[in-house]
């Protein structure tokens, strides 16, 4: 007979919770939050996408995100060049993050199909507007970090709107 | 929201989906509450309906994920098995980031429950008031029995706790 080690359970599943079952279960919690931390600001990501779901303007999907791989978790947003590509049936806008004097960025955009689009960057409390050239590029040369969205529209207003997902920028 | 955002965070991460896409989801998931929010009937199951959409839009993005990555795997020695990466479905294998003895002790005591088990006491653990509701559509669990698993499994933790003579205590 092999002798395997079998273990009296001495604990019972139908006792109340205890004192040391609330302590473990927020162990537990307080261990996820340090392995795989919540982002930071993704609380004010979400509100702010929230407040701009009022645009009725159809959200793109994230497709890719490349980041230098220095980046860690958790940490403040990486400060080095990121580029985001953004898709919609109508659309893919491309960004390109590149940190400016001062802490702030530089946003170089790229849409296709290459037209003159009307490019909104909403930030909590404040839209800035430019457009972009024939070949479908656009500049936002000097913006504060924090979360963003860009709003896309033809510049002959034909077709909708199109919004991308929150980004931090 | 900044209640829930923690338990969407993780509920999104355990499906497979990585921090950048992760983030992305759990917005379109408050996004998708604010504009249904007339079909939701009933206040208290907000929470059911906001893991439900959370983890249909993980397997969605997981989905989106694996074909994106095959399109541009063009490697030679690509096999025809498909996909050339699965996502990990656990995200941070990395205990090296705990400081503390007992945490890591904990985390191993955990590791080392069925998998079920896992799941329901994370979720228990991160949802403010364990919402049964909730948690039996996250888990697929039924409502009824998770009160009980929930109590054998924090049984089964603790006896792990003590027979591995980790050094887990209540502090």
């Amino acid at each position: 007979m092999g002798s395997i080690v079998s273990t009296e359970p001495r604990h019972s599943p139908d006792e109340p919770l205890d004192g040391d079952d609330v302590a473990l279960l927020a162990d537990l919690a307080r261990i996820a939050q340090a392995l795989d931390p919540v982002p930071d600001g993704l609380v004010e990501r979400s509100l702010f996408a929230v407040t701009l779901a009022g645009l009725e303007a159809e959200v793109m999907e994230l497709e890719y995100v490349r980041v230098p791989r220095m980046s860690v978790r958790g940490e403040a947003p990486p400060i080095e060049a990121r580029t985001i590509t953004f898709t919609s049936e109508s659309v893919t806008v491309m960004i390109s993050l590149s940190p400016v004097e001062g802490g702030r960025v530089r946003i170089d955009g790229w849409a296709a199909p290459a037209t003159s689009l009307r490019v909104e960057l909403h930030r909590p409390g404040s839209v800035t507007e430019t457009t972009s050239d024939q070949d479908g590029r656009f500049v936002f040369d000097d913006v504060d970090r924090g979360p963003a969205s860009l709003v896309v529209r033809r510049a002959d207003d034909a077709g909708s709107a199109v919004s991308t997902p929150v980004v931090e920028l | 929201m900044r209640e829930a955002t923690p338990l969407l965070w993780h509920t999104v991460r355990a499906q497979g989906v990585d921090r950048e896409q992760a983030d992305d989801v759990v917005q379109t998931v408050w996004v998708a509450l604010v504009r249904n929010a007339m079909t939701i009937k009933e206040p208290h199951a907000v929470l059911k309906w906001l893991l439900i959409t959370a983890k249909r839009a993980s397997w969605e993005a997981v989905r989106k994920q694996r074909d994106e990555a095959r399109r541009r795997t063009e490697l030679p020695d690509d096999t025809d098995e498909g996909v050339p990466t699965l996502p990990s479905s656990d995200p941070t294998p990395d205990v090296e980031v705990l400081t503390h003895e007992r945490d890591r002790g904990l985390w191993r005591a955990l590791s080392r429950l069925p998998e079920r088990c896992q799941t329901l006491l994370k979720l228990v653990s991160l949802a403010d008031r364990p919402d049964y509701k909730a948690i039996s559509a996250a888990t697929g669990m039924p409502v009824g029995s998770i009160g009980s698993t929930r109590g054998r499994c924090l049984a089964k933790l603790r006896d792990i706790i003590d027979v591995q003579g980790e050094s887990w205590e209540a502090s």
